[in-house]
């Protein structure tokens, strides 16, 4: 059963429908990514959701009962923002209790909870520093801890890590999914980062102009996303255009083979980057082109070939040698990673 | 519930500027209009309105009053500029090093109230204070009479060197406050261009400090201009400020003479606001022309 | 160079209480001698007993007191607004708020002087209470409005959605967060509201008597000594509160200056 849905929300700010009639639906005890470029409304979201902020239209609605009526204290969704946010004046253990002590919950339990929170982020000991003394990285998790204690049921990400260094980002996202698994809270993350939707949700939801313009499992979405925006979000550069017939898309390059022999008509197709091959000689799907730049980037060679007036990347396997500018190649597409996308 | 909720909210903008600005709207405003009204012949208990600039008039007809304006002027305006450029010059000094005793001892003067300097003042300058003693001792003088008047003179000098000596320390915190809060990466970025210091000086770091060093001198003006108990403890009665002019006439028996000095606090708000205007101008210039700049 | 500056500014400053110190604690000093030949504490054991100074103490004391506290409760709302809202007819507001940091207290005093006169007030503690927030209050908003500009509300957000209500939220979060700034506002007040001699004479009409009303007319008449003692008394408060606030007035020092 479906937790948090949203239905038909919107949010106008200075005439502009910053969230446009937008419906999504975020399953019980899963993390759903919300994934966006910046400016694209993302915090507004989460922030109605929390009731920071009213929507102009629409409803918010958690197992079936509207939000939209209760203050944020009594809606229990939690809030984590990019800045940690622990109360200065508050002691680290404080700032955990904060929650609780809201709710007026005794002492003992408190304390008791708190232990077991510091524990649970492998911050043991910790209750009496201030928040001042910890790492940026461990401050992420007290607030973590902050927002978890209080058993929300729901949590709301707010680019939680976007302002730690790669290597504690990475140990987090680890953490957050663990801790979150564990205690099953249905969680919302939103976040401009690729690798850390995939990384960290279950379901991601691409948001573009106030729409959710696709929302998949993170393998769906990547490796088969269903329009052009969405798969130049997931890094797909390449897209072909042509008349499809019998199992061939005619393009202004050439033909390649595609999947599907019933498909006619104009049509979109795409392929990822890392599924394009490069050839010496002419074949079947191959069309002819010429390598503008090379880049090693370690893991991968980035081949940049010129096909036409457009530009196509690939990528090789990073023990391929590079290739030179000006050389002749042949760009090869497997019919079994072309996609269809709408365009 | 929700309904005085939503009405609180929604008024809360209004509610929350409300009291302060009746406090302010009902004290200070209506305190100087009120003097305004009467100055104009506004007379609630003898009778109310007379409208005339019969107050005006007499009081531009004494030169008691065109001395004692133009000693005002003299004073607060030497005392301003003497004020801005010693902060100028120390805030620069100081901006260097970051020292909390600096900040510490600077705010230290707040602690001293304007009354209080002024006794230390007459304490430590007068013909027969701290110094004069000094000198006697050391055989530079032999009478009290000898000491140079350094307080109570003519030329308002004792008043000056208060001004200066108290309000040195305001300006350079103020000055200190902005050199400290800008980036020192402009003045590398300077002197990588080839900046010399006094260049670097005139085009990076004086741009940034004028704004709040001239919002700190109007402050500092509109004190010295209207203040009341430093000129009359360290000036003498011939010539006196135009506050000590306007309180004695405000304290006559005479109706008319209150009213003439109603007058004077006219003036004196005058003055003071074309000064605030003065200054604003000044800054507000300063502002476009860095919006064109960039 | 820099060092012997330095130390000049660090003696001159200083300097008044030693003078203070030397003339109160002084006993029959004349003048060639370059220091006190005697010295007793009488100047200050004189003045203790004098009922002038222990109601004028506990005037200007309660004065204060209450000049602070209601520019406080009067001054944060209007600072929050102006700190971290932007409305039509702002720029207004700030000047209305701007206008009694310059206007000469002469200016406004007479007028209210004939006005709280009508509305028996002149006279009354209550009526120099009102006079000195005329000048405190908008050091106090501007004080604050400067503190207020640079708190994230997003402290109080993340409380709500911690469950805390908006009841709570003030006690618990906003004013925990602001107090250094609230706690060196309330000191500008108090020194404001301690240091002011003319609206007190217009205001008090001879009624209320402050240490500044004492000290000044002990100036004219008084010896060195009891003008010495007095001083120190009536520096004392502003003394101890300025080195105890000493660490947050850094901070917030820029912040009053930068509003002008």
């Amino acid at each position: 059963m479906p937790t948090l849905t949203l239905h038909a929300l919107t949010k106008i700010y200075a005439g502009r429908r910053v969230i446009d009639s937008l419906d999504l639906e975020a399953p019980d005890r899963q993390i759903t990514a919300l994934l966006g470029p910046s400016g694209s409304g993302k915090s507004t979201i989460l922030k109605m959701i929390a009731g920071l902020e009213t929507p102009d239209g629409g409803d918010i609605r958690l197992d079936g009962s509207s939000l939209l009526g209760l203050p944020p204290q009594r809606r229990s969704a939690v809030l984590m923002f990019q800045k940690a946010y622990l109360f200065p004046f508050l002691s680290v253990g404080e700032n955990i209790a904060f929650g609780l002590r809201a709710r007026r919950l005794p002492k003992a339990h408190i304390r008791a909870e708190v232990r077991r929170m510091l524990e649970l982020i492998g911050l043991p000991g910790t209750e009496k520093r201030r928040p001042a003394s910890l790492s940026g990285g461990e401050q992420q998790r007290v607030a973590l801890a902050r927002a978890l204690v209080v058993q929300p049921r729901l949590l709301l990400l707010d680019e939680p890590l976007s302002s730690l260094d790669t290597a504690v980002r990475r140990e987090l996202q680890v953490a957050i999914r663990d801790v979150q698994r564990r205690m099953g809270i249905t969680t919302i993350l939103v976040t401009h980062d690729l690798d850390e939707a995939m990384a960290m949700s279950d379901r991601m939801a691409l948001l573009l102009k106030g729409r959710v313009a696709a929302c998949a499992s993170p393998k769906e979405l990547f490796q088969r996303p269903p329009c052009v925006e969405t798969a130049r979000f997931v890094g797909v550069t390449a897209f072909w255009e042509g008349e499809a017939a019998e199992g061939w898309l005619r393009t202004p390059f050439g033909r390649v083979r595609i999947p599907d022999e019933a498909v006619r008509g104009p049509r979109v197709y795409a392929i990822r980057p890392e599924h394009i091959r490069l050839r010496t000689a002419p074949g079947e799907s191959a069309l002819p082109g010429v390598v503008r730049a090379c880049l090693y980037r370690g893991a991968y060679l980035e081949v940049q070939v010129g096909v036409g007036e457009k530009t196509v990347r690939a990528q090789l396997p990073g023990s391929e040698d590079p290739l030179p500018a000006g050389a002749q190649v042949y760009v090869h597409l497997p019919p079994e990673h072309l996609f269809p996308v709408a365009a | 519930m929700g309904g005085i909720h939503t009405m609180l909210r929604k008024h809360a903008l209004f509610l929350s500027l409300a009291p302060a600005l009746l406090v302010t709207g009902a004290l200070t405003l209506s305190g100087a209009l009120y003097g305004l009204a009467q100055s104009f012949g506004y007379l609630p208990l003898a009778g109310g309105w007379e409208f005339s600039f019969q107050a005006y008039r007499n009081l531009f007809a004494v030169r008691e009053f065109w001395v004692a304006l133009g000693f005002s002027l003299w004073v607060s305006a030497a005392s301003t500029l003497l004020a801005s450029a010693a902060a100028l010059s120390l805030g620069l000094a100081l901006s260097r090093r970051k020292a909390a005793g600096d900040t510490f001892i600077l705010h230290w003067n707040l602690a001293f109230p304007h009354l209080v300097w002024a006794v230390g003042l007459l304490l430590a300058l007068s013909q027969s204070g701290l110094l004069a003693r000094w000198a006697a001792a050391l055989g530079w003088i032999d009478a009290p009479a000898q000491f140079p008047v350094l307080v109570r003179d003519r030329w308002g000098l004792g008043i000056i060197l208060h001004y200066v000596s108290k309000e040195t320390p305001f300006l350079t915190l103020v000055v200190l406050a902005v050199l400290r809060s800008q980036a020192e990466g402009y003045q590398l970025v300077a002197q990588n261009l080839g900046a010399s210091r006094f260049q670097r000086l005139r085009w990076v770091v004086w741009p940034q400090v004028r704004p709040a060093l001239v919002s700190g001198a109007l402050l500092v003006f509109a004190y010295d201009f209207g203040a009341y108990e430093v000129p009359a403890l360290l000036g003498v009665r011939y010539p006196r400020v135009l506050a000590a002019l306007g309180l004695e006439y405000f304290l006559d028996s005479d109706l008319h003479r209150r009213t003439e000095g109603m007058a004077v606090g006219v003036v004196l708000a005058l003055v003071v606001l074309l000064a605030a205007l003065g200054a604003q101008r000044f800054n507000g210039d300063e502002a476009d022309e860095r919006g064109a700049r960039s | 160079m820099k060092r012997f500056l330095r130390l000049g500014i660090y003696a001159l400053l200083l300097a008044p209480l030693g003078l203070f110190a030397l003339y109160a604690f002084s006993q029959r000093w004349f003048f060639p001698a370059p220091f006190p030949r005697a010295w007793d504490a009488s100047a200050f054991l004189r003045l203790l007993h004098n009922p002038r100074l222990r109601s004028a103490l506990g005037q200007s004391l309660l004065l204060g007191g209450a000049v602070s506290l209601l520019s406080l409760v009067l001054g944060f709302p209007a600072a929050r607004a102006l700190g971290t809202r932007t409305f039509r007819g702002r720029e207004v507001v700030w000047f209305l708020f701007f206008l009694p940091t310059v206007l000469p207290p002469l200016a406004i005093g007479m007028g209210l002087n004939v006005l709280f006169l009508r509305l028996n007030l002149a006279g009354t503690l209550l009526g120099v209470v009102l006079a000195h927030l005329g000048p405190a209050l908008p050091y106090v908003i501007f004080t604050l409005a400067g503190v207020f500009r640079r708190y994230d509300p997003n402290f109080e957000h993340q409380a709500r959605t911690l469950g805390l209500g908006e009841a709570r939220l003030f006690w618990r979060v906003t004013l925990p967060l602001v107090l250094p700034g609230v706690l060196v506002a309330g000191l500008f007040a108090f020194l404001i509201s301690w240091s002011q001699y003319l609206l007190t004479l217009l205001i008090g009409s001879g009624q209320v008597i402050t240490l500044p009303l004492l000290l000044f007319s002990t100036v004219s008449g008084g010896n060195p000594a009891t003008i010495a003692a007095l001083s120190l008394i009536f520096v004392a408060p502003p003394v101890l509160v300025i080195a105890l606030t000493a660490r947050w007035l850094d901070d917030q020092g820029a912040a009053i200056q930068e509003q002008f």
